[in-house]
């Protein structure tokens, strides 16, 4: 049977080329997220980059369930539920450092990095045949990794985080490989944002900025252009096939090796000339060059995680109409450093509050959200290139520069989660 | 010694590092950002950082870290009219206290200061809290800053966007 709850059938908002209002608005929608997407498909957490030694660990939200990930003293990643066994309580209240056991702050039960309970306090009022082992910290029901990015899932039962992510991986590993070592970093911290919105603005904005580019960020594509000698505004002009790409599992890609950069102004760095040759020595003339001379593909990984030009963003729903976004600036393993500095100032430069481009995205977010309480027609057109768009072989479509097609992934794979039987 | 090389080294005293930092925030209250402009060095550094306690631009991202090229261009961007988070009717008052010379070297005098912003441009009016902390030197009869770093109370939570001066 259908999920049967206030919210309806999902599929009935979700038209090929539109999408109802009340998706962004509901209650009821909202709470048949959580359960039929946040605590069911695989959850992006964290990167092993932030937790590199024994006792690590960060505070993180799937959903609005508390969990932290930590790294335990035989070098594994645990995600666990932010929760004492006991009777309930943060275990956790830091948002990141490294500790060598938890300690509830309540009644003091305290436990190792691997989740084992290590003492109940007063143990003497427990019967002495009574195992406390089952005491220890929840882990998640699943736990997986690729190349470092930490996901877990809420479900005992699902598709394989390898599965889940399908086709998106080789776009993830285009910009993993930004490094000659094929590593990223996110030891730089996070700039952190709120905003009065639905969680959904974020996936659609992030991934459609060539249309709206012009319209929005015009002012610091000029800005950009005047201090780097490169102008991104040319890839707004000439439509290119293929750049927009939706997968299944929901993920969204622009893909721009189809495009590349006019070549920048100036002779380049010593800096900037070593880390071309580790990267051409690391991957060879021909991929480098893609590597170097394009921008890398902006990446959406369902139903959280997306990759922006100098970053990874993280989106978090608190309610249908609030949600938490956070900007964690990728440092490239292996690259000199005056990259990576040049790397956070670009970052610095476009994103987070005080950004040139990424408050321009958030301003229009909140006034979509405002707009949207006008129901006179409650729906929203999404059909740009839908005449044109082709099926790849990756089981996903494709679309020119600016089209929606991606965008029409997004939704035809949620309305199948959202309408999806009650296990 | 010449005048101006006396007005160079004159000291700094805590009624001129009270009337710049009035000044200051009258003007980034108003919107004169030309004027404000004027008051920096040429190799001055305007550095928000998200972390308290020992950050290292180099390393740690911050919320605004700008050379006096990138300032302009922030200046030049809040004048466009373009930028949307200012766009409609919006205003700011800030009260400065707390004002304290911490340092005076030859490097420059270390002044810091406490504000508390209110921002409005909606129903929902905004509140800003931090510490300014400035080195400053004397030019002429007037003031430059060479640094300014803004520390603040909500930098390592999420906060809505901060598309002003601070």
């Amino acid at each position: 049977m259908m999920a049967a709850d206030a919210a309806g059938r999902i599929v009935d908002l979700v038209r090929e080329d539109r999408v109802h209002g009340r998706l962004y608005r509901s209650e009821e929608v909202f709470k048949r997220e959580l359960a039929n997407i946040w605590y069911k498909v695989w959850v992006y957490v964290g990167h092993e980059s932030e937790v590199p030694n024994a006792g690590d660990f960060v505070r993180r939200q799937i959903g609005l369930q508390p969990v932290i990930m930590v790294r335990d003293d035989d070098g594994g990643i645990n995600v666990f539920y932010n929760r004492c066994r006991h009777r309930a309580n943060l275990v956790c209240l830091a948002e990141r450092g490294n500790a060598p056991i938890f300690v509830c702050p309540y009644h003091g039960w305290s436990y190792a990095n691997s989740g084992e309970l290590l003492a109940p306090t007063f143990e003497e009022g427990y019967a002495p045949e009574r195992s406390m082992e089952e005491f220890s910290l929840t882990p998640l029901a699943r736990v997986d990794s690729y190349r470092g990015l930490v996901f877990a899932s809420v479900a005992v039962d699902g598709i394989s985080l390898a599965e889940h992510l399908g086709p998106v991986a080789e776009f993830i590993d285009l910009f993993m490989d930004l490094s000659p070592d094929g590593r990223i970093s996110l030891a730089a911290g996070s700039q952190k944002l709120k905003y009065a919105g639905n969680w959904k603005y974020m996936p659609e904005n992030s991934m459609e900025g060539d249309y709206h580019g012009p319209f929005i960020h015009k002012i610091a594509f000029d800005l950009h252009a005047r201090r780097t000698g490169l102008d991104v505004s040319s890839l707004h002009e000439n439509e290119v096939p293929d750049v927009i790409r939706s997968l299944p599992g929901g993920h969204m890609v622009e893909d721009y090796r189809g495009a590349p950069l006019p070549p920048r102004k100036g002779e380049p760095s010593p800096a900037r000339k070593a880390y071309a040759e580790s990267m051409r020595q690391r991957y060879g003339e021909t991929k480098a060059k893609t590597l170097l001379g394009t921008i890398a593909p902006l990446v959406y990984v369902f139903p959280n995680l997306i990759y922006v030009m100098t970053h990874l963003r993280v989106v978090q729903p608190v309610s249908p109409g609030q949600t938490y976004t956070y900007y964690y600036p990728v440092m490239l393993e292996g690259a000199p450093d005056e990259v990576n500095e040049g790397r956070l100032r670009d970052h610095e430069f476009m994103m987070g509050p005080a950004g040139f481009i990424s408050p321009d995205d958030i301003e229009i977010m909140e006034r979509n959200h405002h707009a949207m309480n006008a129901t006179g027609d409650d729906w929203l057109f999404i059909g740009r290139g839908l005449h044109r768009e082709r099926a790849m072989p990756d089981g996903g479509r494709s679309g020119m520069t600016m089209d929606e097609t991606h965008l029409r992934g997004f939704w035809r794979h949620y309305a199948q989660l959202m309408d999806a039987p009650d296990v | 010694m010449s005048e101006s090389a006396l007005a160079e080294t004159r000291p700094i005293n805590i009624r001129d590092v009270e009337r710049f930092i009035y000044r200051e925030a009258r003007m980034l209250d108003e919107g004169r950002f030309r004027d404000w402009l004027a008051l920096w060095r040429e190799d001055g550094i305007y550095w928000v950082p998200v972390k308290h306690g020992d950050a290292d631009p180099a390393r740690d991202v911050s919320i605004i870290y700008d050379d006096y090229l990138r300032l302009e261009q922030r200046v030049d961007r809040l004048l466009s009219g373009s930028v949307l988070a200012v766009q409609g009717t919006m205003h700011m008052r800030r009260v400065v206290s707390n004002i304290e010379i911490t340092e005076s070297t030859s490097g420059g005098t270390v002044a810091e200061s406490n504000f508390v912003l209110g921002v409005s441009r909606s129903a929902e009016q905004q509140l800003w809290i931090g510490r300014s902390i400035y080195t400053l030197e004397a030019d002429g009869a007037n003031m430059r800053m060479i640094r300014k770093k803004v520390l603040l109370i909500n930098s390592e939570h999420e906060m809505p966007l901060l598309q002003f001066l601070i």
